[in-house]
């Protein structure tokens, strides 16, 4: 295993790299004057002029880059326009709430996703396994966003079970997780709704495999061949499903985030793109892809500690 | 469990001699008959086949692909893929029929009182579980150990199946054994409760030649040993000739030919055996000469509805009234344990020269 | 059969006599296949038809018919402005079509070809273009679409870039996975043998044996595609108002939810319909085509 890590680490440093480069042009691709935009309504030519040069505008591409890679390194991603923060400290702030609803989302995700693919797929063509494909349908279909307001109007307004709002600024542990309740319920079914197709795809995968006739053939116990033998499996694809679904999930974080109005890296960045606050946008948008990159690297490590065929590489 | 497992042993002969139920066989097939869905309804590609092994024999069975010597097998155990499903007959082990029993009655069978071997080794294994987990795995499937019996058992049958190193080997995975190799592990699992009968599905025609021979002297003393009945399917006639007792012979879901092998490689009484034999080379025919085969291809399973299903590509009755018309039935020529289904296979000779 | 005793007997598939005969009646016996279809055909008329099909104009506000219940006027009453909900929802298909058909064009075509020429050519050309995509990858696709839209201002023609560069590399990748399995079969070898060239193989044999998989992450892309140009709209990045699209007639319903639910609601129901439809089509294609490609297209399509 420790044969692998520098070259994990290498992948993951060039990664990341990669990642503010396509960060920082994205954020040059903004037709026009960054710093025009930016100033909107209360550019004059001096005010241009004096941004510009703080920002470093004026200077070549090449060199702006290279100021930017040095600066980000020392944490230095810039200042918000709007609240005269540094920008790593506005997005550090809202890190939390976002890791509370992607945590929990996620968890309630797998919860609920997991079991039913598996079951699912150890009862293919019963009517068990077509209920949970519609559903499962559906949950992908439906964008999440309506979802939340479905929620919001049948969970928490007319059944009052929780609150409209994503947050309050009411401190308190249970307090919060009433508030965290339901936007991670709504976003935790969307996702489960993705990992149940999946996982039962890849059940199906393992079942119609020969080492599982063999089983059956020889007299194993169904239950223990789908629970032991074809599941420690499946868990290769699983994990890889989850993976991938939990940087898709960060995109719906956002919008779970807005719809109950929830403080959070999705709802700081929203704002900021609305309010032209383009120094925060490109460190949030920095900041979440390292952590996709950095959690993808974690899951690649740990297909080695499941899969004994790739150990002896 | 073990009152369910008890089930799969065979009954006492009190009981044996007042039912009836012969106890020569330990395996015994009558009519077994398996169908699949198919454009024009339904296609059998069991066609009404009944065999039978004694316990200590080794039958073979022979065949193209596509002409149902494992299916039948399959069958016999439970296991038809869907949408197949057997439609009838009866499948006896130890003199109980495995059709009439309930689900868990018939798992209770499978790898204690019946057993088989497939032909893929390298997908047969699970590859994430280490391979005394696996044998493990099947002990424990049939009788309530502890891990550490299981362990000890399970290395004891390594050694038996002849895997050095028995004890180290035990941790190692799938993927850090040999083709042959995992074939032997899959053995050890096949006779790990010392089951009645074993079937060998084709189990090295995925092998080398100097493994296969490695392969099937272990079964054939294995065999010896235990008194275990064995099924080889194959279609590898030098195999038989080797190897088998008996042999049949099937051709699209159906027996054509059946009878001790010595028998039927001296003097075949079916013109598709006849036609098989012919197929292999021999290393003192005259140079040049053209390898033979059997032109055509054989029919789906169950397809040909009437009449003999070689018809079409039979040397013999190829636009024949009797052989177009008339399913022909086994019936004996010769000594009684040799049986063919031909219209002709009391004048075989005289047909092939008037051709 | 003894003259080969060298290769494995491959035993005939009885379960494959199950099937229908034709190449295309496997395709139209498949239930989910043809509901989607239908349904994906039913839409394309009304979104032509919008003009004709439309009662009102989706535009036309009269504040004196504010949040009108429905009615044989207005079928699904009218919202804030007093805009009839149907005619908009109407016009709003003619957004989601265009975008789902422009993201799968330009997504496609630019990714199966990285997908391709990176699988096909290995070495170092592979190796780049895997290091691009994975970059591109480490963005989750809404974001980056949103960071793209955020960027170049709001309007149909910057959804379908944003949204189609954000899926380029997820295609690419599994274009890829899929042409590594065709080029090592044997008649890849075969044609190399007699001298074709690489470009004339990659054009000529390997893409049109991908053509299976890639049109199974047609309809995939199609539905993200809708999915997330809705969501752009929502968040008010997406195509401006009064241009109806479903993504932003819930967002003005939200307001007013509380009480008058059916302008939301009814919105999402399109859009669940369509992303439906277009699901049980690539269901049906994956499960028809070909079964191996189940492992393929399944779990990088984000």
């Amino acid at each position: 295993m420790s044969r692998h890590l520098p070259r994990y680490l290498v992948q993951l440093l060039g990664t990341v790299i990669g990642v503010v480069t396509v960060t920082f042009f994205l954020m040059r691709a903004i037709p026009g004057d960054p710093a025009l935009y930016m100033l909107g309504d209360y550019a004059t030519s001096d005010s241009v002029a004096a941004l510009r040069a703080k920002l470093g505008l004026d200077r070549p591409v090449i060199e702006q880059y290279l100021l930017f890679m040095q600066r980000a390194v020392t944490g230095d991603l810039g200042t918000s326009v709007v609240t005269g923060q540094a920008a790593l400290t506005e997005i550090l702030h809202s890190v939390p709430w976002s890791i509370s609803l992607a945590v929990s989302g996620m968890a309630i995700a797998i919860a609920i996703g997991v079991p039913l693919g598996v079951i699912s797929a150890s009862r293919q063509g019963t009517w068990v396994d077509t209920a949970v494909m519609i559903v499962a349908l559906g949950g992908i279909s439906f964008p999440v966003f309506w979802i939340g307001l479905v929620a919001i109007l049948g969970l928490s307004h007319w059944a009052g079970l929780f609150p409209t709002l994503g947050a309050s600024s009411e401190k308190g542990l249970w307090t919060s997780l009433h508030h965290l309740a339901l936007p991670a319920l709504v976003l935790g079914v969307s996702v489960a709704a993705y990992i149940a197709r999946l996982t039962r795809s890849a059940m199906l995968e393992v079942l119609s495999q020969d080492y599982i006739r063999v089983a059956r053939a020889l007299g194993v116990p169904e239950r223990r061949i789908l629970y032991r033998l074809a599941l420690r499996n499946a868990m290769v694809p699983i994990l890889a499903v989850i993976s991938v679904t939990f940087a898709w999930s960060l995109g719906n974080a956002i919008l779970v985030e807005v719809v109950f109005s929830r403080p959070g890296l999705g709802s700081t960045i929203m704002k900021a793109v609305l309010a032209r606050d383009y120094q925060l946008v490109q460190a949030g948008l920095l900041l979440l892809a390292t952590a996709v990159v950095l959690l993808n690297t974690t899951f690649d490590a740990l297909y080695v500690v499941i899969d004994p065929r790739l150990r002896s590489r | 469990m073990t009152s369910v497992t008890a089930l799969c042993q065979p009954p006492p002969l009190s009981l044996v001699a007042s039912s009836g139920v012969s106890s020569e066989f330990a395996l015994e097939i009558r009519h077994l008959r398996t169908t699949f869905p198919g454009p024009d309804g339904p296609v059998a590609i069991v066609d009404d086949v009944s065999l039978a092994v004694r316990p200590g024999e080794m039958l073979a069975v022979v065949g193209e692909s596509g002409s149902g010597k494992s299916m039948t097998f399959l069958s016999a155990l439970g296991l038809v893929p869907k949408p197949g499903r057997v439609e009838s007959g009866e499948v006896l082990v130890g003199g109980r029929d495995l059709m009439r029993m309930r689900p868990e009655e018939l798992r209770a069978c499978r790898g204690s009182a019946i057993s088989i071997i497939f032909q893929d080794p390298m997908s047969g294994l699970n590859p994430v579980f280490s391979v005394g987990e696996q044998i493990g795995e099947v002990l424990r499937a049939h009788r309530r150990i502890s891990p550490a019996q299981a362990k000890t058992q399970a290395i004891d049958l390594l050694n038996r199946v002849q895997i050095p190193d028995a004890r180290r080997r035990f941790d190692h995975y799938p993927h850090q054994f040999s083709g042959g190799m995992r074939q032997r592990v899959l053995t050890a699992m096949a006779i790990a409760h010392g089951p009645q009968v074993l079937i060998a599905d084709e189990p090295t025609t995925a092998l080398d030649v100097t493994v296969q021979a490695q392969v099937l002297d272990l079964i054939d003393s294995l065999r010896r040993e235990a008194g275990m009945a064995v099924v080889l399917i194959t279609h590898d006639l030098g195999i038989v000739a080797r190897h088998a007792d008996r042999m049949v012979v099937m051709y699209a879901g159906r027996l054509v030919e059946e009878g001790p092998v010595g028998e039927v490689f001296a003097a075949p009484r079916h013109p598709y055996t006849i036609s098989l034999l012919r197929c292999i080379p021999h290393l003192d025919a005259p140079a040049g000469a053209d390898l033979m085969s059997i032109s055509g291809q054989p029919p789906l399973s169950g397809s040909v509805r009437q009449g003999c299903p070689f018809e079409a590509r039979c040397y013999v009755g190829r636009g024949r009234e009797e052989c177009r018309g008339t399913r022909p039935q086994l019936e004996a020529v010769g000594s009684p344990a040799h049986l063919s289904a031909c219209h002709f296979s009391q004048s075989l000779e005289e047909e092939e020269a008037r051709a | 059969m003894s003259n080969d005793t060298s290769r494995p007997a491959l035993e005939a598939d009885p379960a494959s006599l199950a099937k229908s005969p034709g190449r295309f009646a496997p395709l139209l016996s498949h239930p989910g296949l043809m509901t989607g279809a239908i349904v994906l055909v039913v839409l394309v008329i009304v979104a032509i038809g919008a003009p004709w099909l439309a009662p009102h104009s989706p535009l036309k506000t009269d504040l004196m018919a504010a949040f009108a219940p429905p009615s044989l006027t207005y079928p699904l009453g009218t919202d804030q402005f007093g805009r009839c909900v149907l005619s908009r929802l109407i016009w709003g298909s003619r957004v989601s079509l265009q975008v789902a058909l422009s993201v799968v064009l330009l997504s496609l075509s630019v990714g199966t070809l990285i997908g391709a020429i990176a699988g096909y050519a290995g070495g170092w050309t592979e190796r780049l273009l895997t290091a691009l995509t994975d970059v591109l990858l480490a963005f989750p696709g809404f974001l980056l679409a949103l960071a793209i839209v955020a960027a170049r201002g709001s309007s149909l023609e910057s959804i379908v870039l944003a949204v189609s560069v954000a899926y380029v590399p997820r295609v690419a990748v599994v274009m890829r996975a899929v042409v590594l399995t065709i080029k090592s079969r044997p008649f890849i070898e075969a044609s190399h043998a007699i001298g074709m060239s690489h470009l004339r193989i990659l054009f000529r044999h390997v893409i049109p044996n991908a053509m299976p998989p890639v049109i199974v992450i047609a309809t995939v892309s199609a539905a993200t595609a809708i999915l997330a140009e809705a969501g752009l709209s929502f968040l008010g990045l997406g195509v401006q108002p009064p241009i109806p699209t479903w993504g932003n007639i819930i967002s003005d319903g939200q307001t007013a939810i509380i009480n008058h639910p059916l302008i939301s609601v009814s919105a999402g129901l399109c859009i669940a319909v369509t992303v439906i439809a277009l699901n049980l089509m690539g269901d049906g294609l994956r499960d028809t085509l070909d079964p191996q490609m189940r492992r393929q297209t399944g779990a990088r399509m984000f």
